[in-house]
Parts: structure tokens; sequence; C-alpha cells
């Protein structure tokens, strides 16, 4: 960053006053009703306003603002991607496809988002956390989960 | 002396070789199981409530209560070694907790977390068998125009939570704040903010919320510099405390236990505050306020023994009304009548062995409970030795079944993927997720109890400066406030005679 | 490892392998409870599971599905497999959905079929200790005459008590007060502590409080005095026309064969006279349903007949979730 404000401030800024507007907006949609007799919509609405003040405060600060101590730094794009990926793929499958096959992939997903694991490493951790999951889960707490879904019967 | 024949009953039935194993039984799987990231204290007891059916009534509550503070201990444990609370209240824990343990201290962040809790539950134990009726007689002067207050004090109090920008840990509280107002309406049913999903109806779960901006987000954070650090930890320094840990953590942990006894007391959600309001106090009056966030030992002392004395003293509603006063003590209302005890004021009366055997056994819950825990600690170490990029897929595992389990509701891993790219965006951005966590549980309690007073006030705000004990708590509100602007007055003024110096 | 793989590949072969409608039971049963563990719903449903269970020669593992008022675990029910290994517990609430939330992903009446009731757990409507009106004919009276000066607490929209206010206002056709609570815990809270007026709940969850005396009680809303609480009048004998209880009843997906669903039927009648379920219930200040109530014709009528009764109240009050 060259520039002499802080860019952390100033994207933190522009974050909190995206929040300020999105909630905001949604909450004008519901009755708002006053003071004395908030509907559903009043305390929403208030909280919208203060964040998205605090959200213009924190912007103006940071064009007055001395460039960041530590630099923004990178982004794991990749183990960003594949982590929230694999939670997903959890969460879409886990009825049908049942816990094993599921957090099978979810972890290997997971597992693969560190640079320092290969395919075959990932496979043989996916492994044993399924197993070591399902033996915990399952067979010592007895959760009521199926440990292969509906999808996989014929 | 009344009192000493009672706890003589107590300890007679809490004493006998059964029930001393089954205690014992209890505290090991509650920490076992809360130990497990993504499962909290509500999530352990439910999983474990169906094991305890089959005992006898004593036995069973016993049990349950062992499996309550052992998964309340085992919470704190994962907050501490891998940054993923819980509960709201192991959300502070992981503040200066996981400082510690990053810096190598995790072993006497453990060994204080495991102290600082038995002394607590001793302390709290004993009163709860002293004056437990006095106690819910003043619990019971609160009402929603109370609460109201109380947790405004609490909000207040907790910008001490920050150690970076007051204004940005506002924001997040705020963000907090919104992101608890998700679901239904509790007063007209109108659902806010889920996009018409009827499984976002009962709001986002707290656990989502926790694995999401604190386990995941961290795990992201990890990986930015993964190719420099291998380990989470590289130096475990030593497990137990020193005698400058030993100075530092004794008056911590005496205020804790007092503030988290009392709150704990209040079925309104005083409890959630218990240690917000401990770590708070204990920034304001420390010495080395800069230390706070950064792996201050305090910080780990305090909250822990005021969440632990939380724990016992909300007891005192569900003995002494048949009240409970958060999840977990619904579910031992649910122990109770499987068991074909009606929860209400006559248990004290009608099954005063079943009584006094649990307040006894509590006691000796938490003693097994510190027995079990100071050898575990160094095992616990031993964890954060493990490869990092082996240790993380085990955290999203056992993350996504914990999370999943509690509900089966598959909108809980969702909003843990949305909530750890905004906690990870907003961290990188040096904003800090304890403020937001802390909104989060304040926000619905605030909105309910305000709307609820001005209900029963019937449109009249003046019932929140009419009503003694209200009145009181915004006056301390008030006073936090200025207490809080006069430093900064003061360090002026300090500044202009430096100047003229 | 790939020894693991191929032994996981044949347990899974082997679990899914499903079986015709003659053989069931073949694998466990689940019954979803709409509500968490502990609660009224979830305690009626497991003290029963284990003799139904030994009826049927088969497990029954129960599900907490939570949310929306016990909406999405009914929404999910419908959507699984009509082979009869998926059950539901579901209460009153089923009947008031529909008018409840408007968008609901499925109709109670088709989505589902009927397997029998499991207890109509009595209500008891009851005030703080010291609460001017002494009887159920003062606290009629009283609330005619301060009309909104009184407070109701409910334990928020859909629940029992919610639905018992609403009955209450219509039977004595006066607004009051309604004050909403996140659960029956904190509502009672407030009325033990004074800070509310009156409230209608489960016995389930009163009888402690009344025993106790930290709670007047007025009137129990069904048909027959309390064996637990003997000297209660009925809302009948009191002078108030109004009754209602809370049901429990067993569902599975439309479009489950019929011999299934008998055999389900079967074994929740067996279930029901089990002594051990007898003594418990009576614990909960309720008893199981008579054994021609536990029929899919008795559960069907009380379904349809309640939805038709709520859905004027509901609307009257003018209370939607959506």
């Amino acid at each position: 960053m060259t520039s002499q404000k802080s860019m952390k401030d100033l994207l933190a800024g522009l974050i909190f006053i995206g929040f300020g507007l999105a909630f905001g907006y949604a909450s004008l949609t519901y009755e708002i009703g006053t003071a004395l007799r908030m509907g559903p919509g009043y305390f929403p609405l208030i909280l919208s306003g203060v964040i998205l003040l605090l959200g213009v405060v924190i912007f103006v600060q940071s064009l007055a603002a001395g460039p960041d101590e530590i630099p923004l730094g990178r982004v794991p794009w990749f183990g960003l991607i594949l982590l929230t990926g694999g939670l997903i793929f959890f969460g879409v499958t886990v009825r049908g496809l049942g816990l094993a096959p599921s957090l099978f992939v979810a972890t290997f997903m997971s597992a693969f988002a560190s640079e320092r694991t290969s395919v075959v490493g990932a496979f043989l951790l996916a492994t044993a956390l399924t197993a070591i999951c399902i033996l915990i889960f399952i067979w010592a707490l007895g959760l009521s989960l199926a440990v292969t879904g509906p999808w996989l019967r014929f | 002396m009344d009192l000493l024949a009672n706890l003589g009953l107590g300890f007679d039935t809490a004493l006998t070789l059964n029930n001393i194993l089954y205690c014992f039984v209890g505290v090991l799987l509650g920490t076992l199981v809360g130990v497990l990231p993504g499962i909290g204290p509500t999530g352990t007891v439910a999983i474990l409530l169906p094991i305890t059916f089959t005992f006898e009534p004593v036995t069973a509550l016993i049990m349950l209560a062992g499996i309550y503070y052992g998964a309340q201990y085992g919470g704190s444990t994962t907050a501490i070694l891998i940054n993923l609370p819980g509960e709201s209240s192991s959300a502070v824990t992981a503040i200066d907790g996981y400082e510690m343990a990053k810096q190598g201290r995790a072993g006497p962040a453990l060994a204080t977390a495991a102290l600082g809790s038995f002394f607590a539950g001793s302390v709290a134990t004993l009163l709860l068998a002293v004056a437990a009726p006095p106690l819910v007689n003043i619990a019971l002067k609160f009402g929603s125009a109370e609460y109201f207050s109380l947790i405004v004090l609490g909000l207040i109090a907790s910008v001490a939570l920050a150690h970076g920008s007051i204004i940005k840990a506002l924001a997040m509280i705020v963000l907090g704040l919104l992101l608890g107002m998700v679901g239904q309406d509790l007063y007209s049913g109108q659902p806010r903010f889920t996009f018409g999903f009827f499984e976002l109806y009962n709001g986002i779960n707290f656990v989502s919320v926790a694995v999401g901006v604190f386990g995941v987000a961290e795990i992201l954070r990890n990986l930015e510099s993964e190719s420099t650090r291998t380990v989470l930890v590289s130096k475990v320094e030593n497990l137990w405390l020193t005698k400058e840990d030993f100075r530092r953590i004794v008056s911590p942990i005496l205020r804790g236990t007092g503030l988290g006894s009392i709150l704990g007391v209040l079925p309104g959600g005083g409890h959630v505050l218990a240690a917000f309001a401990s770590y708070s106090l204990e920034k304001k009056l420390s010495r080395n306020e800069a230390e706070f966030g950064k792996g201050a030992i305090e910080g780990v002392a305090g909250p822990e023994s005021a969440n632990n004395a939380a724990a016992q003293t909300s007891f005192i509603p569900l003995l002494t009304l048949g009240i409970p006063a958060h999840p977990v003590m619904a579910l031992m209302i649910g122990a109770f009548i499987i068991h074909g005890i009606t929860p209400g004021p006559n248990v004290l009366t009608d099954e005063p062995a079943l009584f006094w055997g649990l307040i006894a056994s509590m006691w000796i819950g938490n003693f097994l409970l510190v027995v079990l825990n100071l050898p575990l600690i160094g095992i616990w170490v031993k964890m954060l030795t493990i490869p990092y990029r082996m240790l993380f897929p085990a955290i999203v595992a056992f993350a996504c079944i914990g999370t999943y389990s509690i509900g089966l509701n598959a909108f809980d891993i969702y909003a843990i993927v949305v909530l750890a790219i905004i906690g990870y965006v907003l961290i990188k951005l040096d904003c800090e997720p304890a403020p937001l966590l802390l909104g989060f549980v304040l926000g619905p309690l605030l909105e309910e109890h305000l709307r609820r007073a001005m209900i029963i006030s019937r449109g009249d705000p003046m019932t929140f400066i009419e009503r003694p004990i209200s009145a009181g708590l915004l006056a301390v509100a008030a006073l936090a406030i200025v207490l809080s602007l006069l430093p900064s007055i003061r360090k002026k003024r300090e500044e202009v005679f430096v100047e003229e110096d | 490892m790939k020894k693991l793989v191929a032994a996981l590949a044949a347990a899974a072969a082997l679990y899914s392998f499903s079986a015709s409608a003659q053989d069931y039971p073949t694998q466990p049963i689940t019954i979803v409870v709409p509500f968490s563990a502990g609660g009224p719903t979830d305690t009626v449903t497991r003290l029963i599971a284990e003799p139904m269970g030994k009826a049927l020669g088969q497990s029954i593992v129960i599900q907490n599905v939570t949310g929306a008022g016990g909406t999405v675990a009914a929404g999910q029910v419908a959507k699984a497999e009509a082979d009869g290994y998926t059950v539901l517990m579901h209460h009153i609430g089923m009947s008031t959905a529909p008018t409840l939330y408007k968008n609901l992903p499925y109709n109670p009446l088709e989505d589902f079929a009927t397997v029998g009731l499991v207890t109509e757990v009595p209500m008891t409507i009851i005030g703080r200790k010291d609460f001017e009106p002494n009887t159920l004919q003062e606290l009629v009276d009283y609330a005619k005459a301060n009309k909104e000066k009184v407070t109701y607490a409910n334990a928020g929209i859909g629940a029992a008590s919610h639905l018992c206010g609403m009955l209450f206002m219509e039977a004595i056709d006066t607004q009051l007060t309604t004050v909403p609570y996140q659960g029956t815990g904190p509502a009672l809270t407030d009325l033990v502590g004074g800070q509310v007026d009156f409230m209608c709940d489960q016995t389930t969850n009163t009888t402690g409080q009344i025993k106790g005396g930290q709670v007047k009680a007025y009137a129990v809303t069904t048909g027959e005095r309390l064996a637990s609480l003997p000297d209660l009048p009925t809302t009948t004998e009191a002078g108030l026309d109004m009754q209602v209880s809370v049901w429990h009843g067993l569902y599975v997906p439309a479009g489950t064969p019929d011999d299934v669903v008998q055999k389900l039927t079967a074994a929740l009648q067996t279930a029901l006279k089990d002594q051990n379920v007898i003594d418990r219930f009576a614990e909960l200040g309720t008893t199981p349903v008579a054994q021609e109530r536990a029929t899919p014709e008795a559960h069907t009528e009380t379904l349809s007949s309640q939805t038709e009764l709520w859905k004027p109240i509901i609307e009257a009050a003018g209370v939607s979730a959506n």
C-alpha cells in the first residue's frame, strides 16, 4: 500500500457501512412501530443506524490515519475455497449420503486445503478422521445419525 | 445446626461408592465430550442425557451434574488450546487463554482454569447450601426492566474486551447484536433476516457463530502463514504455574467467584454476563492492562472462576423453584421428570436426600474434576505439538458433526461458512471477534427485555427509573461511562502539564 | 486401507438393503421429536419408545430436530421416505401450524398418515401468588373489568400456553395484554416473581409450582379433575365454557403402506397399556389415551377438527409467523 491512509480501517469502515445499509434496508420491510410500542423492525433499524454511523466514523478516520503498521497480507484463496467448500458439501449431503461418505469428502477437502498436504496424505487423513469420528459419535456416543444415507440405498 | 445435619445427609448420599463412581464417570465423560470442538456444555448434556435414564434418580442427577461441569471445563480446554469456545462464557477464556497457548503457556492457562474453577465451584456450592432461598428471592425481584438495565451495564463494561480500537469494538458489538436478531420475532412472529428459510426461524445457533468466527476464521489465519510455521506452538514452557503466576491469579479468582455467584442466580441471562463482567473488571483493575488480550493470566483466572461459580449458582432457581435458568437446566428438568420427580419448591421437603445429595455431589464433582484434569494437562498440551496440517482437518471434522448433531439442521453448518468468511475478513482488518460474540448473545436478550418491560409498563419508559434496582443499575452504567472518559481527560491534562514543564 | 474401504462398502450395501413391508421392521426405527431433549414432548416420546420397540422387535432411535415451532422437523419427515422407518411425534402444534405459518412447506392433513394419538396433557390456569382473584369466576370478572391492564404470560408464538391464552380471551370475549416469553421457564419465573398476572400451561410444567404454593391455581382445562391435583376444579365446573388439552400423536409420511401403519398402531396400543408408561404419565399429570383413540381414524379426526377449531381463533388474534 503506497497511499498514506489505513487500508484496513478504510475497508472495515466500508464493510460496516454495508452491513448497516443491508440490515437497515431489510428492517424497513418489517413493521417499525413507535418507541413505546415497538414493532419487529424497530430495534434492528436503530442498530443498523448505529453501525452505519460507526462505519462512517471508521472510514473517515482511516483517511486521516497513517498507513497500517502490518500490511494486509495475502489471502489463502485455495485453502479458503476448499475449507468452506468442504463444510458446504457436508451440510448438503449429510442427510442424503449419510455421515461416513459426507464427512470423508468434507475432511478430504479441508485436509487438502493445506499446501503441505498431498493428495495421498489428505486421503489417509480423511479416512482416519472419518473412522475416528464414527467410532466416537456413532459407536461410543450413540448419536442417531445414519452412517450411510437414503441416496445410497437401492 | 440444621445445615450440618443436612450436609451430613447429603454427603451420606453422595459418598456411597456407587454415587462417587457415577459422579466420576459423569465428570470424565463430560470432560471428554466437552473437549470436542463444536460441542459445548449444552450439546454434551443433550448427547449424554439418555445414558442417565436407566439409573436411580439420585445417581442419575449426580451423574448429570457431573457431566455438566465436566463439559464446562472441557469447553474451556478447547477455548484455550484451539481458540474454539463451546459456550458464550468460554469465549472470554479464549481471548487470553489462546494467546497464552500460542506463547507456549497452555499448561499454566489450563492449570489456572482448573484451580479457579475448583475454588469458585466450592464457594458457590457452599453458598447454594447456605443461602439458596434468600438468593432466589432477590432473583425474583428481577423483572424485564431490571434485566434490561443489567444488560446495558454489561454492554458498556464489555468495551473493555477490546484491546485495539474501541470504535471498531463497538461496531463489532452492534454487528453481533444484529446477527442475534436473525430469526422469528418473539412478539409478532415476524421472521427477520431469514430469507424465507424455516430453518433460520430459531435464529443462528451460538455454536455456529463460535465455530465460524473463532475456529474456522482462525484456521484461515493460520493457513496464511503455513509456509513459515508447521505447528501451532513451537515451544512449550513449564506446565505448572510459577510463584509469580500464583500471586497474579489469587485476587482475580476471588473477585470472579463473587461476581459469578451473584450473577448466576439470575435466571434471565445473568450467567451469560458473568465471564464477560469478570474480564472487564480484571482489565480495569489490573496494573498491566496492556497485557490483556496478549496472554494475561488474570484474563483466564477471573472469567473461568466467574463462569464456574455461575454454573453452580444457576442451580438455585432450578432447585428452589423448579425453573430452568438456561438450556442445560431445562434438560435437567427433563431428567427430573423422566425419573418421576416433579421439579419445584417441594423437592427440598419431599426428597431431602436427593436435594442435599446433589449439592454434596457438586462439591465432590468439582474436586474430582480438578483431580482428573491436572494430570490431563500434559496430554492436552502435547496435542498442540501435532503438525497443524493434521490438526485443523480434525477440528473441522469434529466441529461439523458437533454442530450438526445439536439440531440436525444443515443451516447450522452453512452459518459456520458465512460467519467464518465474515469473521476472517474482519479479523484481518483488525476487528476483534469477542465483542461480536458478546453482542450476539446479548442482542436478543436486550431487545426481548426492553420490549417486554415496555409491554408490562404499558408503554411507560419511566419504568426503568421508577424501579429501584433498575435505576441503580443504570446509575452504575452512567458512572462507568464517566469513569472511562476520565482517564483520557486526565491524560490530556497531564500532556498539557508536560508541555508546560 | 483398500480392505477398509471394501469393508465399508460392503457394510454400506448391507445396511442399505431394503426389505418389503411384510418383514417390517428390519432395521431401527427413528422417531423424530420436533423439540429439544428433556422437554415434555421428548419425555412422552422416550417413555413410549421403549415398549413400542419391544413390541416391534426393533430398537427405536429418537432424533431431536428443532426449529420454528416444530415445523422444521415436520417438514423433514414429510419429505422422508414413506417406508415406516421415519416416524414423527408431534403435538397440538400440528393443527395450528397451517394458520400460524402461511408458507408452510407441507400440509399436515395431506402429507402425513396418522398412526394414533398418544396422550392428551391437560392444562392449568394459574396466577401469581398475590393476584387478587381467588377463583376462576373472580378471575373472569377481574379480567373483564380491568381489560388490558391484566397481563397474560405465554411461552412464545404457537406454544400451548399461547393457544390456551387465545382461547381464554375468546371465551371471555375480552382482550388482555399478552406478554410472550422465550419458553415456559422464563414465563413461569416472572409469574412466580409477580411480574405478570397469570398464565395457562401444561400440568407437566406447573404441577410442582402449584403444589409448592408458589402460584395460585384456578382451574384445569379438561373435562375431569386431575388425580395429582384433586382439589382443582375443571373449567366447566367453574362455569367457563372452554376446554383445551395438548394432544400428542404419531405420524408417518403419506404413502406409507397400510400394513406398516397397522404394525405401528398396534405397537403404540401395546405401549400405552404398559404399566410403567401409565405410572410415568400419571406423574406428568396425564394418562395414555383410550385404546380406540390410539388409531389412525381417531387421530385424523382430532387433527382435522382441531385445525378447524384453531383457524378462526388464531386469525382473530391477528398472530401470524409470516
